[in-house]
């Protein structure tokens, strides 16, 4: 009789580790605390295993949320495992049946359901916190309606084409008064203008042959 | 002979920041670091110097005088010195223009890199995110995301040369931006581009010795200088030091493309032209020496970061598959705890032994990069880990373009200064039309290489275009000047604008040095290309993530020929043209018909 008690009330844990250890519905999870928090760190103990099994019953409570039966307790959660390394592996039980898991992909939806809250509670981040066999949803690109780049280049090649323009205003505008001033010197040529403004002619001179710079030319 | 004073720079220091802003250019930080690592390190210094006063300094000054003498451009000055050498300055136009085709893509492409800098994230940190946001996109992942960023979203390359596809239209935006900009600095020829080069040489300085306060400070970047100097002399035996040293002077000088004798018939007669070569060649390899310690500090930084992340990914690996607690492997004791692991749990490890990388800082310094992949693949991955990596990005975008810019003012008045001097051109149109219709045609000629298959173009045009037509230009150069033209004369120039004879130094080096150096260069690049046998070129392949060898095929090599027959047979060509028209005219040549043989 005592021994039938005795065995009703270590069948439970009993048949829990099996449950965990031989599931292949079950998540190896890691934690890398010191990594993330340096000096900060806090050390891994039972209420922190307590934390991390109530949590996932949240995350498990929070996917079913539209099932208002579903009530999932920190029992529901079964963990095993345990390393130094601070990783072990758990599986979910049902909460209308202890011995019956819950599959998988449920409890991969619901883990990436919740996976920022989990990460919070914990301090910690998609890297530092893995669930082996459920890839972090990676943050969604940012999209810009006009990319900042062509912003900058509108800014650059606007300021440019403003100084081209006045440049080409200046030189247009000097050749004219240029064009009127060799007008009024009436019998000389005007001579074309060219990059400062000015010509020989225009100021009145006649340009002197004998000092221009023949020899450059070889003979042959 | 010209009615109106030729343009001159309003003050000899315009002159000289011209020259250094011309010979100070991208090969500086891209070409001389990646020669210094590959040739022993300090030791490389011994050859370089070496060439930079047999060949460097010499030929500069000739360039120079050349130009201050005749007061024209390179067509012109040729003509001048011997009617039958006109070709030799068309040469020089036919190179300054492949050259500026092709260089002014590497501007397009730093703008690209400087406008994407002003994100809050840079675009080439992180892969991009696959549809389903479960991980990376595949060819990031095999790649790197710069990598990734530099041949797919700036390139966006195809497979091989034979693939072309679209005109990236964000590179052809860059390249119009790239040539407007040209325009905007020589427009008025010599008296905006003397404005312009007092910010062009002197501001990549001052970037340079912000980078190099950064660099020194970065953790790890005393590694990749201390790897810089260590000199390894036995490299000195090695003949492909010299060759390379000497190359290298050759081509950082910008010799023969004919932008000197431009920039040099703008100044006055008497200039003293002769300090200023050696003021600007010395400042030239100076700056060399100078962007080389900067890069090999932030390489320096990159190859332990590298080696810090390979050795942290290792002790995650042992963590994780022996699951031990985090603080017992540290990353020094990493090498004892693999072989104990390997002694107490030999099959457990041998299933992770595939995994296991040989962490080396040594190899990861020995990683030698130039060109184009250093510039924007190895220097923006440096620059994503440094704190506050947009400013960096930034200052290290705008020093490419100004170094880039600079250059490419002495290019294109390479071409717009003869241009400018024939007389029917400048008779129907204005200079600034001339200008203009120069930039319009290099850009739209430069659209080829904005499409997928660009950059491999690109490569043909950067390793073929200018680099054999240069070396024989110039040794056509050097030997009309002293045989030809004769020496005696020339001295008697150059006391004629300096006030001084040339020393026996100068006349040693021009008449006898030079030249044989040039030769064996020129003959060492003939019996490389043959024995290169097919000429390849690097292919980037998307799924494997990186480069693979390819050979050109037919129409590619035909294409490389055509390029260095184009340029070097002007001398050949012009010359019998000149031979023609004599047996023509049938008399000795009075001046007019000089003026005529100009006006080609």
């Amino acid at each position: 009789m005592r021994a039938a008690v005795l065995l009703l009330i270590l069948l439970p844990p009993m048949v829990a580790q099996d449950l965990c250890k031989d599931s292949k519905d079950g998540f190896k999870v890691r934690l890398s605390i010191k990594t993330a928090l340096g000096d900060k760190a806090y050390e891994w103990n039972k209420s922190e295993m307590f934390l991390f099994r109530s949590t996932l019953a949240f995350a498990m409570r929070r996917a079913n949320q539209s099932n208002q039966d579903t009530n999932y307790d920190t029992a529901n959660i079964l963990v095993c495992n345990d390393t130094q390394r601070v990783s072990f592996v758990f599986v979910v039980t049902s909460p209308d049946d202890p011995t019956q898991l819950i599959p998988r992909e449920q409890v991969e939806q619901a883990v990436k359901l919740s996976k920022h809250r989990i990460n919070n509670v914990f301090l910690l981040s998609d890297m530092t916190l893995e669930f082996v066999g459920i890839p972090p949803t990676l943050a969604a690109p940012i999209v810009y309606d006009t990319p900042p780049w062509l912003i900058v280049f509108g800014v650059v090649i606007g300021a440019v084409a403003v100084g081209i323009m006045a440049l080409l205003m200046s030189t247009v505008s000097k050749t004219r008064r240029a064009k009127d001033k060799a007008a009024g010197f009436a019998g000389e040529d005007a001579g074309i203008v060219k990059e400062n403004g000015t010509t020989l002619s225009s100021l009145g001179g006649v340009y002197n042959q004998a000092f221009s710079n023949d020899d450059r030319f070889t003979q042959l | 002979m010209s009615k109106e004073a030729r343009p001159s720079w309003d003050s000899p220091m315009q002159f000289v920041l011209a020259c250094v802003s011309y010979a100070v250019g991208l090969g500086n930080v891209w070409r001389f670091p990646y020669l210094c690592q590959m040739h022993g390190g300090g030791g490389f210094l011994i050859p370089y110097l070496l060439m930079l006063v047999l060949e460097g300094i010499p030929l500069f000054c000739m360039e120079l005088a050349i130009g201050q003498k005749m007061r024209l451009g390179s067509i012109g000055a040729w003509t001048a010195i011997n009617p039958y050498l006109g070709g030799l300055g068309i040469a020089s136009v036919v190179t300054s223009m492949y050259l500026c085709l092709y260089y002014n893509v590497i501007n397009a492409w730093s703008f690209w890199y400087l406008f994407h800098s002003f994100q809050s994230v840079l675009p080439w940190a992180e892969c991009p995110v696959n549809s389903n946001r479960t991980g990376y996109l595949e060819e990031c992942e095999v790649a790197s995301p710069t990598q990734y960023f530099f041949f797919r979203e700036t390139l966006n390359i195809s497979s091989s040369i034979d693939e072309n596809g679209g005109i990236h239209m964000g590179q052809a935006l860059c390249l119009l931006l790239a040539w407007i900009i040209v325009y905007l600095f020589i427009v008025r020829g010599v008296k905006s581009t003397g404005m312009v080069v007092y910010f062009t040489a002197t501001f990549p300085y001052v970037v340079l010795i912000i980078y190099l306060i950064r660099g020194v400070t970065l953790h790890g970047a005393w590694n990749g200088v201390k790897y810089l100097f260590t000199p390894k002399l036995e490299q000195l035996a090695n003949p492909q030091t010299w060759i390379n040293a000497a190359t290298q002077i050759f081509f950082s000088l910008g010799l023969g493309f004919g932008s000197l004798i431009a920039f040099a018939s703008y100044n006055h007669h008497n200039n003293n032209f002769e300090r200023q070569a050696v003021v600007v060649s010395l400042i030239n390899s100076s700056t060399s020496v100078f962007a080389s310690i900067v890069t090999f500090a932030i390489y320096g930084f990159k190859a332990t970061f590298n080696y810090e992340s390979c050795l942290e990914r290792m002790r995650l690996l042992l963590l994780n598959t022996f699951d031990l607690s985090e603080d017992t492997i540290s990353v020094e004791n990493i090498s004892s705890w693999i072989s104990h692991l390997n002694f107490t749990h030999p099959e457990r490890f041998a299933a992770i032994a595939s995994k296991i990388e040989d962490c080396s800082l040594e190899a990861e310094l020995d990683t030698a990069v130039e060109g184009t992949g250093l510039a924007f693949i190895v220097y923006s991955e440096a620059i994503k880990n440094m704190p506050l990596s947009q400013l960096w990005s930034v200052l290290y975008f705008v020093m490419l373009l100004l170094l880039g810019m600079g250059s490419m003012l002495g290019n294109v008045t390479a071409i717009i200064t003869p241009l400018g001097d024939l007389k029917f051109l400048s008779r129907t149109l204005s200079n600034e039309t001339i200008n203009g219709l120069v930039c319009l045609l290099c850009f739209l000629l430069g659209f080829g290489f904005t499409s997928r298959s660009g950059n491999y173009w690109f490569t043909i045009f950067n390793e073929y275009a200018a680099t054999f037509s240069l070396l024989f230009i110039v040794l056509i150069e050097v030997i009309s000047v002293c045989y030809i033209y004769g020496l005696r004369r020339f001295e008697k120039d150059i006391e004629d604008m300096l006030g001084h004879r040339p020393n026996w130094y100068w006349k040693l080096m021009w008449a006898v040095i030079s030249p044989v150096l040039l030769i064996s260069l020129f003959i060492f690049y003939i019996i490389n290309y043959i024995q290169g046998g097919t000429p390849t070129y690097q292919a980037w392949d998307k799924d494997l993530g990186k480069s693979v060898v390819k050979e050109y095929p037919v129409y590619g090599q035909v294409f490389i020929v055509l390029l260095l027959v184009s340029s070097v047979s002007c001398v050949p060509l012009s010359a019998l043209y000149a031979f023609c028209r004599r047996k023509q005219r049938g008399t000795p040549v009075p001046p007019q018909t000089l003026n005529m043989s100009s006006d080609i």
